[in-house]
């Protein structure tokens, strides 16, 4: 007789297989985000110190949904998988029609007293939408460049809208995203060496004869921000002031002077993560990184563990999704990358940017929920072999 | 349920490149560790003192400028706080930021009501309304749009009442007080005592020359020793360019918490920072006030002279001590509200000033006493008088005869009138020019420009304020070199009598004729007579210092005074006309050709004007034991026995009047320190004197204007630095 939990296995039912680790990281990195967003913006202006409470509301409204999206058996979403992302595309056409204009780029979508942003929502469609086209292929070995095509315009589409709003940081991210699910296939090596060759042979040419000298002129901004002093290099050079001044300990919460003396731009957006090494130093750093990587190694491990490629896609989009952003707003905080807006999971503020992150920890959720699913073909296949 | 049961995809393809992913991943969060340890730890000192300096910032305290006071305490020049309007623009019209989803409407514009409480004129606010919209435009952290713009400039006090009663309507609108030099005088003396402006950028790149910023405290220190800085005051003119190194004062600093908008934060989150930065961040250097200089002018002999002066346009006056070379008034007009160019009615009033003042043909900047060179006339007949005295060529008991012209060579020399026998004394007090024509060619104009120089004309007299004129005492060889050569005769003659080529200014006259009361001691004319500290002390005494001794003989120069006498207490004199028996005054008229020939079309009015003769009186008081020298230029004022000496005179009437009043105001004071009152004797004499001066009294102890918390009364001054001169 088979015990209850071989049922739960074979049925996929997911309350026993419910993933502490994940669950218990994306609490405490929830938790210290808030905590941390009090301490940069307690010193704000009046409209600024209430974003911690949103925040809540948003990562409550977050919890409830990604245990909904946890709930329902992912395979419902692969059949859906197209759908959703078409959805998300009509959105991001949306935003040129009805977007509000903000600094010279339209993001948001306005309803009712609130907006939200079509291009985090899209990274969550993108991926499933790789995901069911990986899972749908019936190649499996030995992919060529023609074998990723369909996933290349599956990528190629929505990154091109948001490169349009301009939205340079969502649109890298899709990128990443993209590229990394690619690696996760079997190219050929002689796929990836051309398409490298490509590139390098591309780019000269491109600088040389298409782009005009204000384009040129913008990417050298964005690639060497320190030349702009008193824009973007301000922000970086205040944040790395701000973090070093942390030393081992940091100076306490809400001690930090570089953030309580409103040195620290974007304290709530892009730069949480200054006033948070600014109040608790190297070791309180130490924390977090490791908390984001278990994570991220986390995904991988439920992305090795899933039982099928859907699953597994889904899985290392996500981890994806999480690990370029962690990386990206670290890196840029730190000065090893240039500054571009990306925000940090769970750290920063914003609506659509929280209800991103926590539905994808919801997908994880699904996906190691159900890791322990054995599938009835091999299961069979085992028993006819006997 | 069924396709759930059918064989799912294969995994297997991805197996190999998990551990790939997984080591990326952890290597990357490795790179941001490492780098996090080289920022937080190796370099952490280093942040964490650029933190430090970031919030922790050298803050300058502003001194005071020093206190400019009349001979008698009186407060010629001083500070007053100059209440401005400064506005936020992103929060007072908080509805022309960006607008952003999500965020509520924060506050109401509180704009139009600042407007209207600040009474601004249609013009000015739209004005004002578009640069607050264009600052607007963005609302980032480092926009305009938290840049504070100055909409008014020293407001009324009622008006500054008004929004700090109304301040919970006006969010965004700032008053603050800035100093303002203040002048209570207004137009009196403004010559001498000069105005104070904002440094220029010329002046200020003197002080802080090319590669400043990379200077170290030390050479910083050495170009620039007063520490001037972007927007300081500066004295401009007079007194106060002149002793500016006094005045100015020093400023001091003090560390204090500042935030990334400049703004200063108290609290105890300041007071730990500042307790963790140690002695170094509670270093403090107390700011040096200015010193206070107290002037030998007296700004009632002044108000007098502008009373005397008052029908003409232009023109100067000079008292001066002939005991001491204090200057007891400096005079110039036309003259101009140094109020107006100080900056504490707006810096609009100042271009407008400015323009005004630079367009006036009169020159109102210009100190004629000083910077204007004039020809003397015949005040200049006493020094060739006794140039001829002095070498003997001329006796001047001889007559020589007046027929009221002289023709020599091809040229007619005309004399006011027919003045018949003359001899020495008569020509001056008569002023005839014919008989300084005939004795001319034996005095020669050298010697009458050694006479001359030793009196201290035609060089500068070192008064140190404002830019000095050294006149013209012109020789033979100046001619020589001037005309190529072809001396002729004719110009001896015109030195003789003060024209052609010589020129003095009002100052050094006065000093000459001062030198001529006292027995010929030239003295350094003298403006500041102590320097203060802002509680009275007098930290530098000036004496009187003489510059030179004239090398005339006694005998000689008592036939000049008492020539001179006889210019005005002589029937036949030219001031006896307008003389007044009370007083005992010796001087000489003077009256001036201009030599102005409407060469360049001017206008007709105009031309009459320049054309006229410069009107000269310069006298003594009393003439045998002389107190104080006057000389009074009226400007094209025609005659100057006319014009001129009723003006000198009714000044010494006032400064006799001036002192006799004080003399008896303080007599019973030394009796009696109980009785402020004057006794009735006192009182008495004082009525007497106003009596006998006749002209309008003004009340010795009341300024024109309201009194000013900072003047001391002058019963309560501070003792004078030296013990007055004898009563």
């Amino acid at each position: 007789m088979r015990s209850r939990r071989d049922a739960a296995r074979f049925f996929g039912m997911p309350r026993d297989n419910f993933d502490w680790a994940l669950f218990l990281t994306a609490s405490a990195l929830a938790v210290i985000g808030v905590v941390n967003l009090y301490s940069a913006t307690s010193v704000s202006r009046a409209a600024l110190s209430e974003i911690y409470i949103q925040q809540v509301y948003w990562l409550v409204l977050g919890g409830i949904l990604g245990a909904v999206v946890a709930v329902i058996d992912y395979r419902h979403y692969e059949r859906l998988g197209y759908i959703l992302y078409g959805v998300g595309v009509v959105f991001l056409l949306l935003v040129f029609i009805l977007g509000k204009d903000i600094r010279g780029s339209s993001r948001w979508i306005q309803i009712g007293s609130f907006g939200f942003q079509p291009s985090e929502f899209m990274k969550l469609f993108l991926i499933i939408a790789l995901a069911k086209y990986l899972h749908d292929d019936p190649k499996t070995e030995d992919r060529s460049l023609k074998d990723l095509v369909g996933p290349a315009i599956l990528a190629a589409i929505p990154t091109f809208l948001i490169l349009k709003q301009p939205d340079l940081g969502t649109a890298l991210i899709l990128l990443l995203m993209f590229a990394t699910v690619c690696l996760l296939t079997k190219i050929k090596w002689q796929s990836l060496v051309s398409l490298v060759v490509a590139f390098g042979i591309a780019t000269p040419v491109l600088w040389t004869y298409v782009l005009k000298d204000y384009q040129k002129q913008r990417i050298l901004v964005f690639l060497n921000p320190e030349a702009n002093l008193l824009g973007s290099g301000w922000h970086a050079h205040h944040a790395r002031v701000a973090i070093g001044a942390g030393g081992w300990t940091g100076e306490g919460f809400m001690r930090g002077t570089q953030n309580q003396f409103l040195f620290l731009p974007d304290q709530h957006s892009d730069f949480p993560f200054a006033v948070f090494a600014e109040d608790w130093g190297f070791l309180g750093c130490l924390v977090l990184v490791a908390l984001y990587s278990f994570l991220v190694l986390w995904a991988i491990r439920i992305a090795a563990t899933a039982k099928d490629r859907f699953g597994a896609v889904l899985a290392i989009g996500v981890g994806a999704l999480i690990f370029w952003h962690a990386f990206f707003n670290l890196g840029m905080v730190t000065g090893i990358l240039p500054v571009v807006g990306v925000t940090l999971p769970l750290f920063s503020a914003g609506g659509s940017s929280v209800l991103t992150i926590m539905l994808g920890i919801g997908l994880l959720m699904n996906v190691s929920m159900r890791r322990f699913y054995v599938s009835p073909a091999r299961t069979t296949g085992l028993l006819t072999s006997i | 349920v069924s396709n759930l049961l059918v064989p799912r995809s294969d995994v297997s393809e991805f197996r190999k490149r998990y551990r790939w992913m997984a080591l990326v991943a952890f290597l990357a969060f490795a790179a941001i560790v490492v780098r996090l340890f080289q920022l937080q730890v190796v370099k952490g000192a280093e942040y964490a003192a650029q933190a430090h300096e970031n919030v922790i910032r050298r803050v300058t305290i502003p001194t005071t400028r020093g206190i400019i006071r009349d001979a008698q305490g009186k407060i010629l020049a001083s500070s007053r706080p100059s209440f401005n309007v400064l506005v936020v623009p992103g929060r007072v019209m908080p509805s022309a930021r960006p607008q952003k989803p999500g965020r509520r409407q924060e506050e109401a514009d509180s704009w139009e009501r600042i407007a209207a409480t600040l009474r601004l004129n249609p013009d000015e606010r739209a004005r004002f309304s578009a640069r607050i919209k264009d600052a607007c435009v963005t609302d980032e952290d480092r926009s305009p749009c938290w840049h504070p713009i100055v909409v008014r400039e020293d407001l009324a006090r009622d008006i500054v009442a008004e929004l700090k009663q109304h301040a919970q309507e006006m969010q965004g609108a700032e008053v603050v007080s800035q100093p303002v030099r203040y002048y209570p005088y207004k137009n009196l003396g403004v010559h001498m005592l000069g105005y104070t402006a904002e440094i220029d950028a010329d002046t200020l790149a003197r002080y802080r020359p090319k590669g400043w910023e990379s200077m170290t405290a030390e050479e910083r220190q050495k170009q620039n020793p007063l520490g001037y800085e972007p927007g300081d005051v500066i004295g401009a003119t007079g007194v106060e360019r002149a002793w500016e190194s006094y005045l100015r004062g020093q400023r001091g600093w003090e560390k204090r918490v500042v935030d990334a908008r400049g703004r200063y934060r108290t609290g105890p989150e300041a007071d730990r920072l500042l307790d963790e930065g140690g002695a170094e961040a509670h270093a403090r250097q107390e700011p040096l006030s200015g010193r206070d200089l107290r002037l030998t002018v007296d700004i009632e002999l002044e108000q007098a002279i502008e009373r005397a002066m008052r029908p003409y346009q232009a023109g100067s006056a000079v008292v001066v001590d002939v005991r001491t070379g204090r200057l007891l008034a400096l005079y110039s007009k036309p003259d101009y509200d140094p109020n107006d160019l100080a900056g504490g009615a707006g810096h609009d009033r100042i271009r407008e000033t400015f323009n005004k003042l630079y367009t006036d043909p009169l020159r109102p900047m210009l100190d004629k006493t000083v910077s204007g060179a004039f020809q003397p006339g015949s005040t200049f007949k006493p020094f060739s008088a006794l140039a001829a005295l002095e070498d003997k060529v001329v006796d001047p008991s001889e007559h020589e005869r007046c027929d009221g012209f002289l023709s020599y060579g091809r040229r007619i020399f005309h004399c006011t009138h027919v003045h018949g026998k003359v001899n020495m004394h008569d020509a001056i007090a008569q002023s005839c020019n014919i008989y300084f024509f005939k004795i001319a060619p034996l005095v020669t104009m050298d010697r009458i420009a050694r006479i001359a120089t030793e009196f201290g004309l035609g060089q500068k007299t070192g008064i140190g304020v404002n830019p000095e004129s050294p006149g013209r005492i012109p020789t033979r060889s100046w001619y020589a070199l001037r005309y190529k050569g072809a001396f002729q005769i004719g110009f001896t003659l015109n030195t003789s009598i003060g024209q052609g080529a010589t020129t003095v200014t009002p100052l050094q006259l006065a000093l000459a004729y001062g030198a001529i009361a006292n027995g010929g001691t030239v003295y350094s004319p003298q403006i500041v007579r102590a320097v203060e500290t802002s509680d009275g002390n007098v930290v530098q005494d000036f004496p009187p210092r003489v510059r030179q001794k004239a090398r005339v003989n006694p005998q000689n120069l008592a036939y000049v005074n008492d020539a001179l006498y006889g210019v005005v207490n002589e029937q036949k004199g030219t001031a006896f006309p307008v003389r007044e028996a009370s007083l005992e005054i010796a001087g000489k008229t003077g009256t001036a050709q201009t030599g102005y020939v409407n060469v360049n079309n001017d206008d007709p009015k105009r031309a009459w004007y320049l054309a006229r003769d410069h009107a000269w009186f310069a006298s003594y008081w009393p003439a045998k034991s002389p107190e104080i020298a006057v000389v009074v230029l009226v400007e094209h004022g025609g005659s100057g026995p006319t014009i001129a000496a009723p003006i000198a005179i009714q000044i010494i009437r006032e400064y006799h009047r001036i002192e006799t009043t004080r003399i008896a105001k303080s007599q019973p004071k030394g009796k009696d320190a109980n009785k402020d009152a004057p006794t009735p004797k006192a009182a008495a004499a004082a009525v007497k004197a106003d009596a006998d001066g006749g002209a309008p009294a003004t009340p010795p102890d009341l300024g024109p204007l309201p009194p000013d918390p900072l003047a001391l009364p002058p019963d309560l001054g501070p003792d004078p630095p030296t013990p007055p001169e004898e009563r």
